[in-house]
């Protein structure tokens, strides 16, 4: 009986391989959407993950003045090992006449069992060769040093040592360079002494790997206890993770979004497609069930046919979901999905699958045993807006064409439906598009009114904002300072930004509420409002440098940074140890100045510069997703298309020789036929991309939220954008369908039934 | 006395169409023993397809009593009845009714693997009823590439494929012209010579006329019910020669 079944199955499939291929391709795109939505949401993409696991690092990084008591941290409760501890001095490397702080950290020549850094390029320490140093690999990167490249550091005693980069390395420890300072250098224990003679002017840095991450702060507690009085600093693994992130939440929601859209998309495909198959082979399942095929194996070889299609699907959307997240996003050092929310997707896109094909299979089980009934679709009249439309003498074929479009209701329906929501989801697609291009358009939307910001460096303050100011296509300059503030009952730190003074506040996108315009007022960005649980008008209160800050909030900004959750306020209203000198001015430059050209001038005035990353160029990756959505969604209108022609085919088939009888030419009924299943494709693309337009808006205003960006950031698609998607989609339509109209119109027709 | 392969008592169906009860078959008994051929004539509508079907179970009864090969048959649920043909019924169509995907052999072998036998078995049966019907060398052709009459044999052979107690023809010559008429009935005739029980229906005289009885319909309801005289049989000539006007 299986065999039987299998027979029939075969030849099915042998017999509509473009469909099947489509139907396949269909879920395996959207599996493949939702595999990388799932590693993007799960954090996958943050390289602190890979990296960390890689080097086996420690949780917990502990800075004193001297070597602590190993012992006494080692029966720490939850300390499962350690590193170091290692002596670490500041000294300040020598590039290029520029002098950029380091820290050099004392390793083994061995490497370390924890914390161990990952040689990337080059050579790992050697005792014979003490003058070598490994340097992180970011901060390498920034002030571009290479392998064999000089090293050249000065000691806090004003020695000059001439030492070589021998390899580069990366760690799980310390966050990317320049959001992470000071640059970090591994050297020997010998070379260290070298640079820093004094033991007083190095501390030691002592790492504690834990046996479950969620106890750091209880560990972290300990530890201070334990060691009294000798702890400076404590770093933890949440700083660095929070200082690699990328904005992958954004990334990610879009993309579930994507694919959960898609997967009801192809779905209905799906449905559509057995359906629709279902539909034209009554016949044939009529002389199965004339056979002795039973209705419960009818369904079930229907179930199977197309259920292996979709799982097929899945199969290779898992597949091609693997190979993405390892190598389009290789860069970012990504984590496989864990097991947990990859049988989730797999099971449940296999269950919609199931679901989609039952129920258009059980249809076909209960298809009478009587194979001589022909399917006719249901007669109608002309209804009365087809006579007026004869009456005026609109073409008879596209009367007809329109009357038949019609007639049968759920296919008409399906067929609007399985076009619309692809075109939909286009459509959102094209408005995340001109949201990415009105992000680089204008940068002040998003926070980025300033494309530049100098550090003082060696000069003072004001002699850094005469120098930038002197540039002619320098506007403003905005003191400013960042400061992590810890906020109560939060066992975590958030961004701080003082820009501006109250008076002449730095031109913040507010979204809602009003800019601060006064001290002790603050402006925050989404994500801030929801950690806190606050809402505009609330007051908060945060500890910076010890230094309690009180703000009301007055206003939310679109705030790409740290996934929203930043304060920002004048610079007055820090206390004046935090507030001057400030750390940084925020350079608005003339409009239409290039931000490179600028900086490689102040550089040139020794100014140490930095240039702002537009959100959009880090979001890049959303175009390459959204190109591969486009083509996944297209599929699946393609494959509805297909369906919806061959059932319209199926269904006229006879009446191709009335129509002919009664005197129309072939491109007449070539028309018939094109419009019949032209005109819901129509209808289908009319609607989604209406619907995608005008939900394109709110829908990435609403995953601005949620990624703590903030509403306000979202756009529909340029009219332009618009127009050519409908017509390129109305136009591929008419296409696909006339092809098969065009032969059918031509060919010989039987008058008798098959 | 063996049991009969076919009795039907007082077999009634009434269609609702619009409400309206339309009565198709209205009481007919039928028995039919094994070896025999028996001939079901009448004008359209007359209720003679909807009678076959019923024997076959294509179409539910609204009453009365189906036996088929001694036991029971129309109190059986849809999967009962599809069990059933498969095993014992054996059907051949007025449009020949070929799976269009499947290939002529795959199409023969269907109902035997369908049946539960191997599939070298299932290989085996129909190239001897290929080679019987003089289609072996059409085996890998699709339905669309064969004659009518070349589908009407294959169409044979799928329905004996499981060596059917009953063979079931609906209008089994109503598509085809008469070289092929003649070559199908000839088939038929030989298929019944083996012993094959057949309950074939037919508007054409001639057709019936192979049969070993002829039961009229009219209105749902048997008018005649004779056999054909032997001696007025030519014992050896082919079908289409013998012009027998009856009832």
């Amino acid at each position: 009986m299986i065999t039987a079944g299998g027979r029939w199955v075969r030849a099915d499939l042998r017999a509509r391989r473009g469909q099947a291929l489509l139907s396949v391709l269909a879920v395996a795109g959207i599996v493949t959407a939702l595999i990388t939505a799932a590693t993007l949401l799960e954090d996958g993409t943050n390289p602190w993950r890979g990296l960390f696991e890689r080097s086996h690092g420690a949780h917990v990084w502990i800075h004193t003045k001297d070597a602590p008591d190993v012992p006494a941290l080692k029966a720490l409760n939850g300390v499962t090992d350690l590193a170091g501890p290692y002596r670490s001095a500041p000294a300040t490397l020598v590039d290029h006449g520029r002098r950029v702080p380091i820290a050099l950290q004392e390793t083994p020549a061995a490497f370390p069992a924890v914390a161990r850094p990952l040689l990337r390029e080059g050579r790992w320490l050697d005792p014979r060769r003490p003058d070598g140093v490994v340097v992180e690999r970011s901060f390498a990167r920034a002030l571009g040093l290479r392998p064999g490249s000089p090293f050249t550091v000065t000691g806090l005693n004003g020695a000059t040592h001439a030492l070589v980069v021998s390899g580069l390395a990366e760690s799980g420890d310390q966050g990317f360079y320049p959001e992470w300072t000071p640059g970090l250098a591994w050297t020997l224990s010998q070379t260290l002494s070298l640079v820093e003679p004094a033991p007083g002017r190095t501390e030691t840095v002592t790492g504690l790997r834990l046996a479950d991450p969620g106890y750091t702060d209880l560990v972290v507690q300990r530890a201070v206890m334990a060691l009294r009085n000798q702890v400076q600093r404590v770093a933890t693994w949440r700083e660095v993770r929070a200082s690699m992130e990328l904005d992958n939440r954004l990334l990610g929601l879009l993309l579930a979004l994507f694919g959960v859209a898609g997967l009801v998309a192809a779905a209905l495909a799906l449905a559509n497609a057995t359906g629709g198959r279902v539909l034209t082979q009554l016949r044939d399942i009529a002389t199965l069930k004339s056979l002795g095929f039973t209705r419960g194996q009818v369904t079930r070889m229907l179930v199977a046919e197309h259920g292996t299609l979709g799982l097929l699907g899945i199969a290779l959307g898992l597949l091609a979901g693997r190979l993405i997240t390892a190598y389009a996003l290789s860069d970012a050092v990504v984590v496989p999905l864990s097991p947990g929310p990859l049988v989730a997707i797999a099971a449940g896109t296999a269950l919609v699958v199931l679901v989609a094909v039952w129920l258009p299979s059980w249809r076909g089980g209960r298809t009478p045993p009587i194979p001589a009934a022909p399917a006719a679709p249901p007669r109608g009249h002309l209804s009365r807006l087809a006579r007026v439309a004869l009456l005026v003498r609109l073409p008879p074929a596209l009367v007809l064409g329109a009357r038949d479009a019609f007639t049968r209701r759920t296919p008409a329906l399906l067929t609007v439906t399985g076009v619309a929501i692809p075109m939909m989801m286009i459509t959102i697609g094209l408005g995340c598009w001109a949201t990415l291009d009105d992000f680089i358009r204008h940068p002040e939307k998003v926070g980025q009114a300033a494309a530049l910001a100098v550090r003082p460096g060696d000069l003072t303050a004001e002699e850094a904002r005469a120098r930038a100011m002197a540039d002619p296509d320098v506007v403003a300059a905005y003191p400013g300072a960042e400061l992590d503030a810890l906020v109560p009952w939060q066992t975590r730190t958030v961004r701080t930004r003082a820009l501006g003074v109250s008076a002449d506040p730095y031109p913040f996108p507010v979204a809602e509420g009003r800019m601060f315009a006064d001290r002790g007022e603050a402006v925050a960005g989404q994500g801030l409002l929801d950690l806190l649980g606050v809402h505009i008008g609330d007051r908060v209160r945060m500890t910076i440098g010890g230094t309690p800050l009180i703000v009301r909030i007055v206003g939310r900004v679109v705030e790409p940074e740290q996934d929203g959750e930043v304060l920002s306020f004048g610079i007055d209203s820090l206390a004046a140890k935090d507030a001057m000198p400030p750390q940084f001015y925020s350079l608005v430059l003339r409009p239409g100045a290039d931000p490179a050209e600028v900086r490689a001038r102040l550089q040139a005035r020794s100014l140490e510069v930095d240039q702002a990353v537009n959100p959009a160029d880090r979001l890049a990756v959303i175009r390459v997703i959204i190109v591969a959505l486009v083509v996944v969604l297209a599929l699946i209108g393609l494959a509805n298309l297909l369906t919806a022609s061959a059932l319209g085919l199926r269904d006229h088939v006879l009446d191709l020789a009335v129509l002919k009888a009664m005197g129309l030419t072939p491109r007449q009924v070539m028309a018939t036929l094109v419009t019949g299943t032209g005109l819901p494709a129509m209808v289908g693309v009319l609607l989604g991309a209406s619907a995608g337009a005008f939900l394109s808006r709110g829908l990435i205003d609403l995953e601005g939220r949620g990624s703590g960006v903030g509403a306000g950031i979202g756009r529909a698609p340029t009219p332009g954008m618009f127009a050519a998607t409908v017509l390129i989609a109305i136009g591929a339509a008419l296409l696909v369908v006339l092809i098969p109209a065009r032969r059918a119109a031509r060919a010989q027709v039987p008058v008798t039934a098959r | 006395m063996d049991t009969p392969v076919v009795k039907a008592t007082n077999l009634v169906k009434i269609y609702q169409t619009g409400g309206l009860p339309v009565p198709a078959v209205r009481g007919i008994d039928l028995t039919v023993r094994a070896g025999e051929f028996v001939a079901i004539m009448g004008p359209s509508g007359s209720g003679k397809s909807t009678f076959i079907h019923m024997l076959g179970g294509l179409e539910t009864r609204t009453s009365g009593e189906i036996w088929l090969d001694g036991k029971r048959a129309d109190t059986l649920s849809e999967s009962g009845w599809a069990v059933l043909r498969r095993q014992k019924v054996g059907f051949v169509f007025q449009f020949f009714n070929l799976v269009a995907n499947m290939t002529v052999a795959d199409n023969v072998e269907l109902p035997a693997l369908l049946g539960g036998v191997s599939p070298r078995q299932a290989r085996e049966r129909r190239e001897y009823l290929l080679g019987e019907l003089g289609l072996t060398e059409r085996a890998a052709a699709a339905p669309a590439q064969l004659s009518g009459g070349e589908q009407q044999r294959v169409a044979l052979a799928r329905a004996l494929a499981n060596h059917p107690r009953l063979l079931l023809a609906d209008e089994p010559t109503g598509n085809l012209d008469s070289r092929n008429t003649r070559d199908v009935l000839k088939l038929l005739g030989q298929v019944h010579r083996q012993g094959q029980t057949i309950v074939l229906v037919t508007h054409d005289a001639r057709v019936a006329s192979m049969a070993d009885r002829v039961v009229s319909l009219l209105d749902g309801q048997i008018v005649d019910d004779g056999a054909i005289p032997r001696t007025r049989r030519r014992p050896s000539g082919t079908a289409g020669d013998v012009v027998e006007l009856h009832g």
